[in-house]
């Protein structure tokens, strides 16, 4: 144990050490730290100034933490059906699992590991104090509980991963009754929503509302347990945040208990899933998986005949396209467009007021933000070929820029296209905001190279995003406030489709002195490491 | 063929590559050697026109950001660096397209025979094992006929038979007047064919050296090298 104890310690002490060196990192610990100890003083000494404050119905929290709890259910079943979880990495495999140390031991390490990480994940959750305190009214108490039970389901689900892993492994019969059980299991919620609503006569909302709240959902595993849990401690029933704890406990220990057994050798259950998990995390740090290439099985037909098009520059462009077909049959559209229309659609739907339309669109230009940064002029970028195949440097940015460029305008087609039919947005305002969708994308576009010619080859993250930020504000401010004034002052109702087009104009403006700007940024920038 | 003149590379504070002027000519071999981190590998991306630097480069007489330089110029990289989404015919063709190639897919067909890779023509470039990946990025860097081939630790992850294959390629592109920079720790898989050698040592060129010149002197590769870089026991 005295090699494992060392190696925690250690680990644990270089990472500490190792923040003098990522400033950025360092600051946002910081940041929480002050937060956290502040909430901890303001919740001792401040004076109980008014309890008359209305706070948002507690059960859409409930409504949350089951939400994220079906996500993490489903994701980590079907990882356990193809690879299973690990607790360990790649480092562990080659040093410890050779070592003369007990099986048990390292295992008892790896639980302890996968404990802290998942303490880091959750970390997050204290970085929503003032929304948990303002809107739900939390407490102190409320917060440490909801941070322990986010940890404790986090760490629950990977142990459960590899439960499912070692029960299905090389057997499609088993994979097939885990996938049964999870479909029944999300049929059974999908029908007993709609039983309540029936029978409360309330809209889905309503019926999710009561379904989380009610007795026996908090027996359901995973979703259930945290909901129980943390009811238990927001209405003082002890009892039941007990139960759910030693719910949780109880399964984890049969789940080891299986880990361990004789017939069992979790070594080999867990490499896969190690060397998996290795080989995604490089690929990560590498740029090359994106959301939308992610546990897509590729199969190349005998009749597919490669880029057929394109001689210089452009190939890159005809090879882009030839890789988004590999991504996706539909090149253009994907899962992004998929979860992205379908999102639209439900917004939509709900929000049908005068700005709600508006409130989409900004809501749609920033997460294409985060879309566009990871696109494959990125992945370009990244490899020696852009830069040494000779053909002059803005006809090569320009060919690399081509697919990016086009996605947004494919998918505004679909996004807006949904906010018509779903949300009942009139056309011509919807192909309005379709334009102004698709030019935020060339801006961001635009973005990504004016990284590589401020920051270089290897920028910093932190800084990244500060620049990011900056760039956005600076470059966005104009057209909105433009498209505002001309909106309120110039249009007559008649024309009111139109006032995203000074947006759309500026934006596009925006783009083309960014690739002007940084038209020779292939002769003058450095092969990038994972921009 | 190549003249390295005064290039130094900086990573902040710390200098990568040191002043270095060097040159390779046409038919000649020449060997990079240095311990690990003496900025080999750097010093070939300088002239690859991967990193910035401060100096010059001059490939076939043209700067190497030229494009007349870029055409003349081939870079097999450390680690392959390769397509995913692309199988390794269509990695042979986006090549042969980028660099404007004409009667490119007999040569190709060749290339990959050779390194017994035509029975994997539609294999996806994330599921060749490392050694194929090696392989397979030795192809795309010898398709386009390039007058200088410059080569980051070309024989690691290949297997006897292409470490034999690229062995005899490289002495056929000598044999045709070509300039080839090799940066390699393994010595004795190039002492058949080397004919000039720097060693590097904290960024700096230590030794050049020509073959017929140790040979005189009765000094082999090894020798010299344990001997600069101080590690001979």
């Amino acid at each position: 144990m005295k090699a494992l104890a060392y190696l925690i310690l250690t680990r644990t002490k270089n990472k500490i050490l190792a923040l003098r060196k990522k400033p950025g990192l360092m600051i946002l610990y910081a940041f929480i730290l002050v937060f956290i100890i502040a909430f901890i003083l303001y919740q001792i000494f401040a004076p109980k100034l008014s309890t008359t404050k209305m706070h948002i119905d507690q059960r859409y929290m409930y409504m949350f933490l089951s939400g994220f709890g079906l996500l993490y259910l489903f994701t980590f079943t079907y990882s356990g059906i193809s690879t299973g979880s690990t607790f360990f990495t790649m480092a562990d495999v080659g040093l410890l699992f050779v070592a003369p140390i007990s099986t048990r031991k390292i295992l008892f390490y790896g639980l302890l590991s996968t404990i802290g990480k998942s303490m880091i994940t959750s970390i997050f959750i204290f970085y929503q104090i003032p929304n948990l305190v303002d809107t739900f009214g939390f407490g102190f108490r409320d917060i440490v509980s909801l941070f322990i039970i986010y940890t404790v389901m986090i760490f629950f689900c990977q142990i459960y991963s590899i439960g499912i892993y070692i029960f299905s492994n090389c057997n499609q019969n088993r994979k097939n009754i885990v996938k049964t059980l999870l479909y029944v299991f999300f049929a059974i919620l999908i029908i007993a929503t709609y039983m309540i609503s029936q029978k409360e006569q309330v809209g889905l909302l309503g019926a999710v509302r009561l379904l989380v709240d009610h007795k026996l959902f908090g027996y359901l595993p995973i979703v259930g347990w945290v909901t129980m849990f943390l009811k238990g401690i927001l209405t003082g029933s002890i009892v039941n945040a007990m139960i759910a704890l030693a719910l949780f406990l109880v399964s984890s220990v049969l789940i080891v208990s299986l880990l361990t057994s004789q017939e069992a050798d979790y070594y080999e259950d867990v490499l896969q899933s190690t060397e998996v998990t290795y080989q995604r995390l490089k690929d990560y740090k590498e740029g090359k998986r994106t959301s939308s290439n992610i546990n897509r099985k590729v199969k190349v037909m005998d009749n597919d005949k490669g880029l057929q098009k394109g001689k210089g520059a452009i190939s890159f462009a005809y090879k882009h396209l030839l890789e988004m077909k590999r991504s996706s049959r539909l090149i253009f559209v994907d899962n992004i467009t998929l979860f992205t229309v379908i999102g639209t659609g439900i917004a939509g739907y709900s929000i049908k007021n005068e700005w709600g339309s508006y409130v989409i669109l900004a809501s749609l230009i920033y997460i294409q933000f985060f879309i566009t940064i990871v696109g494959r002029l990125k992945l370009e970028l990244v490899k020696p070929y852009i830069y040494m195949v000779p053909e002059p440097p803005f006809k090569k940015l320009v060919a690399a820029s081509v697919s990016s460029l086009l996605k947004p305008c494919v998918d505004s087609i679909f996004i807006f296209g949904a906010l018509a039919l779903v949300g009942g947005a009139s056309i011509l305002d919807c192909i309005f905001m379709a334009i102004a969708y698709s030019s935020s994308g060339a801006v961001f576009l635009g973005l990504t190279l004016v990284y590589q010619r401020v920051l270089g080859g290897q920028p910093n993250k932190v800084a990244k995003v500060f620049i990011g930020i900056f760039l956005m504000i600076s470059l966005f401010t104009p057209g909105v406030v433009v498209s505002i004034l001309i909106s309120f002052f110039v249009l007559p109702e008649s024309l009111q489709f139109l006032s995203t087009l000074p947006y759309s104009i500026m934006s596009l403006l925006a783009a083309t002195i960014m690739f002007f700007a940084c038209r020779n940024i292939l002769d003058n920038a450095e092969v990038s490491q994972g921009m | 063929m190549l003249a390295v003149n005064n290039v130094t590379k900086k990573y902040g504070k710390l200098i990568a590559n040191d002043n270095i002027s060097f040159g390779v000519n046409a038919g000649e071999v020449s060997l990079l050697l240095g311990p690990n981190g003496a900025g080999k590998s750097t010093l070939i991306k300088c002239i690859s026109g991967l990193l910035k630097f401060t100096g010059s480069i001059g490939i076939c007489g043209n700067s190497n950001k030229t494009l007349q330089a870029k055409r003349d110029l081939g870079y097999i990289p450390e680690v392959p660096a390769l397509y995913d989404m692309l199988t390794i015919w269509e990695h042979m063709e986006f090549i042969a397209r980028a660099y404007s190639l004409e009667n490119w897919r007999d040569r190709a067909e060749k290339l990959i025979e050779r390194f017994e890779l035509d029975d994997k023509k539609k294999k996806l470039g994330s599921e060749l094992s490392k050694g194929m990946q090696q392989k397979l990025s030795i192809c795309c860097g010898f398709l386009p006929q390039p007058k200088l081939i410059l080569f980051d630790e070309p024989m690691v992850g290949l297997d006897p038979q292409a470490i034999k294959e690229l062995k005899n390629m490289i002495i056929e592109q000598q044999q045709a007047g070509n300039a080839i920079l090799i940066s390699t720790h393994m010595l004795d898989s190039v002492n058949g064919f080397w004919n000039s050698v720097n060693i590097m040592m904290d960024g700096k060129i230590v030794t050049c050296r020509k073959r017929n010149e140790m040979e005189e002197a009765e000094e082999d590769l090894e020798t010299l090298f344990f001997r600069i870089t101080k590690r001979e026991n």
